[in-house]
């Protein structure tokens, strides 16, 4: 594997080179068609960000080469330069010089551009529209010019995907192979269906690693976003930028860019005080913002912390028993993070109260279900006075997840293990039967524990959550899933191992069925279904709900 | 897919074949009168009562491989199988329609499925005999028996009525089989 920087130079490389194809396209045609504003146009984005790229990585002089030319076709473009042939000539010259820099970049005994051209060059910028007399004759660069393709294409990211669904077919066909040459004993099948093995898995992680980008991509946004949003409310923010190397998926960055962006907007419009008031609070007077994001385990954690005024949770509680999703004695009891998990519910931060103190805007559950949808996580962290910090934890890759394989009434689960906590094994005289449901107390907290047939198989209008006689067996196994900072225990059958696997998103019209997030083929063959954390938590409670109301009444 | 659409037709074809010796289809393919357009039904029987698919909609018919039950979905829904690497769902028709079965036929462990291609989507359909392949004049098919007039609006879902031989064939139209309502009902 080649160094991040490497493959920047690369990057560059080829992207400096396109440039410079393009240029010598547009110049030739501005020859032709000196007034044609848009080729003009073309020309200066072109130069313009030739010289952006150029200076970010470090060549100064192709940088440099861009800015004088940029300079001069701004004045052809303001009219201040006559586009006259001893002008074009050298701005001909000039571009070539820029091919040979970018082609000449690893080239150490190059040396320096011709200081003749430079001066030529400056000549036509500084003397603006008077005689060019004084340009001195270059030696004529490209004689021989050479032709050469660029090392780098550019994929449509619809062909990455096909590419991706393929090769996840061929997973599943190979752990079928790999599955039916163990039992079938015969060496030779053994030998290729291994050789398979490796290959289909260096194939898929190649694939994988092609759709990757740094999360930079979108990083080097946000300093210009942070800083229009920051001027428009009157308030002055530093953010602090990290982990701009980390890698993920083009498609996930994709899809929670809008979240991102909906983030920082909240921290710095609801989030930072004006200056004055932060200045009263003995705060220092910028307001600071850092984006993080990191590697965890095989997940990209991206943290965005502000240093406002945080939420103030007991307007929280009180939004909460307000809109009637808990009662009031629970609000009571509930953790902090619990509470925070709330302003994630749909609508509610459209409570007055909350919006105005704790200042937290609209549309978080739109944030969430973004999340939600590429099987991340979000959670929020928040001191009142103090500071808000949001945490997501985004898969990698979308096809290929980490998942704990497991049996409920002879049919195959499947939970993806970025929702999974931990799993225990509890007799079933741990497990107490409080308010209609079941409890367990796991390693100090109390849990709520869901018998996983009771809430999948059984007759909606027979289902009773809180039967422990329905247990099979004496020693349950518990997987403990986690969704929105609440913490679910689901009891299986039988549990199996954990295994990477092909989510294969579920068809029409199935995939309107909201509790499985898709389904992947054992190597067996069988087919096993991906259950939706998210879904099957909103599930459990409003059956608990509804169950609860009808012991009411 | 071109191929797989061959396929289909292929498997419609020798089952045209068995059809015929057992003396259905080939008769009525021979009495159609020249020039007149031809309807391709795929008929087999929901109840007591032959239904008819016609041959565009259908992909593919083959012996109904292992489903997997789908908990929480609506009853019709079987669950899903792998049929040549797709995962699709499984639906049964006489308790879609809420047709009695035939107890007059033992039930058999075999069934075939039919896979329908809908605009949207791909849905198997499980039958209990082998599904025949028929050829009949489009004139054959009554577009608009008076009694669809009695029936509920969500249920036009029937195309037509065809009768052959004194035998009685409702037309399905594959591509109403889930109404809108029903696919909210998936999401519940």
């Amino acid at each position: 594997m080649k160094s991040r920087e490497e493959e920047y130079k690369e990057i560059f490389i080829a992207e400096a080179l396109e440039y410079f194809d393009a240029l010598n396209r547009h110049i030739s045609d501005l020859e032709k068609r000196p007034q044609d504003e848009q080729i003009l146009a073309e020309i200066f984005r072109l130069l313009h960000n030739l010289k952006a790229n150029a200076k970010a990585i470090g060549y100064l002089n192709i940088s440099d080469v861009s800015h004088k030319l940029e300079t001069a076709f701004s004045l052809i473009r303001n009219k201040e330069l006559s586009f006259s042939d001893e002008v074009v000539t050298v701005l001909f010259e000039g571009i070539d010089l820029l091919g040979e820099l970018i082609h000449n970049i690893d080239n150490a005994s190059y040396g320096d551009p011709d200081p003749v051209l430079l001066r030529n060059l400056d000549i036509i910028v500084d003397n603006l529209s008077d005689s060019t007399i004084e340009l001195a004759k270059v030696q004529r660069y490209n004689t021989s010019k050479n032709l050469s393709l660029s090392e780098l294409v550019y994929i449509q990211i619809k062909k990455l995907d096909h590419l991706l669904n393929l090769v996840g077919e061929l997973v599943i066909d190979r752990d079928r192979i790999v599955s039916i040459s163990r039992e079938l004993e015969n060496d030779e099948l053994k030998n290729v269906s291994s050789h398979l093995n490796r290959i289909t898995e260096d194939l898929q992680y190649s694939i994988m690693d092609a759709r990757l980008v740094g999360i930079g991509s979108l990083f080097n946004k946000f300093p210009r976003i942070v800083r229009d949003i920051a001027t428009a409310e009157g308030k002055d923010v530093d953010l602090t930028m990290a982990g701009h190397d980390i890698q993920i998926d083009r498609n996930i960055l994709q899809i929670i860019t809008d979240s991102l962006l909906h983030l920082v907007r909240n921290a710095i419009t609801h989030g930072i005080e004006k200056p004055e008031n932060r200045l009263k609070k003995g705060k220092p007077r910028n307001g600071s913002l850092s984006l993080i994001a990191r590697n965890d385990r095989e997940n990209v954690q991206i943290q965005l912390t502000d240093d406002g005024k945080g939420i103030d949770l007991t307007q929280v509680r009180k939004a909460i028993v307000e809109r009637q999703l808990l009662p009031a004695s629970t609000v009571e009891h509930l953790s902090d993070t619990e509470a925070l998990s709330y302003l994630f519910e749909p609508g509610f931060s459209l409570a007055k109260e909350v919006t105005e103190f704790s200042g937290r805007g609209v549309g978080l559950d739109v944030v969430k279900n973004a999340v939600d949808s590429i099987g991340g996580r979000i959670r929020i962290e928040s001191q009142k006075g103090k500071g808000t910090t949001f945490i997501l934890q985004l898969p990698t890759s979308i096809a290929v997840k980490g998942a704990l394989l497991f049996e409920v009434d002879e049919i195959f689960y499947a939970i993806p293990l970025i929702h999974t906590e931990q799993v225990v094994a509890l007799e079933v005289e741990e497990l107490h039967e409080v308010g209609g449901v079941m409890v367990a107390d796991i390693f100090g907290e109390t849990i709520t524990v869901v018998y996983l047939h009771e809430l999948l198989n059984v007759k909606e209008q027979e289902m009773n959550l809180g039967d422990k006689t329905k247990l099979k067996g004496m020693v349950q196994n518990i997987i403990i899933v986690s969704y929105n900072n609440r913490k679910l225990g689901i009891i299986v059958d039988k549990l199996y191992r954990q295994q990477d696997i092909v989510v294969k998103p579920l068809s029409k019209p199935l995939d309107a069925v909201e509790l499985y997030g898709g389904v992947t083929l054992l190597g067996s063959g069988k087919v096993c279904l991906v259950l939706d954390v998210p879904a099957i938590t909103r599930y459990f409670i409003s059956r608990k709900q509804v169950l609860a109301g009808e012991h009411n009444f | 897919m071109p191929t797989k659409k061959d396929k289909a037709l292929e498997t419609a074809l020798t089952q045209e074949e068995t059809a015929a010796s057992s003396g259905n289809g080939k008769e009525e393919s021979a009495k159609i009168k020249v020039n007149e357009p031809l309807l391709h039904l795929i008929v087999f029987k929901l109840g007591a009562e032959y239904y008819g698919i016609k041959i565009e909609q259908v992909k593919e018919v083959t012996v109904t491989p292992s489903i997997t039950r789908m908990p929480r979905t609506p009853d019709f829904i079987k669950g899903v199988a792998n049929i040549r690497g797709d995962i699709i769902a499984i639906m049964n028709l006489e308790e879609r329609f809420g047709i009695r079965p035939d107890t007059s036929v033992a039930a058999s462990d075999l069934t075939y499925t039919l896979v329908i291609e809908a605009k949207e989507y791909s849905i198997g359909v499980v039958v209990r005999e082998v599904p025949q392949s028929l050829n009949l004049a489009v004139s054959k098919m009554d577009k608009t028996p008076s009694f669809l007039q009695d029936i509920a609006v969500q249920e036009n879902y029937i195309e037509g009525i065809a009768k052959v031989d004194n035998r009685l064939i409702i037309v399905l139209d594959m591509f109403k089989i889930l109404s809108s309502d029903e696919i909210k009902q998936l999401s519940n």
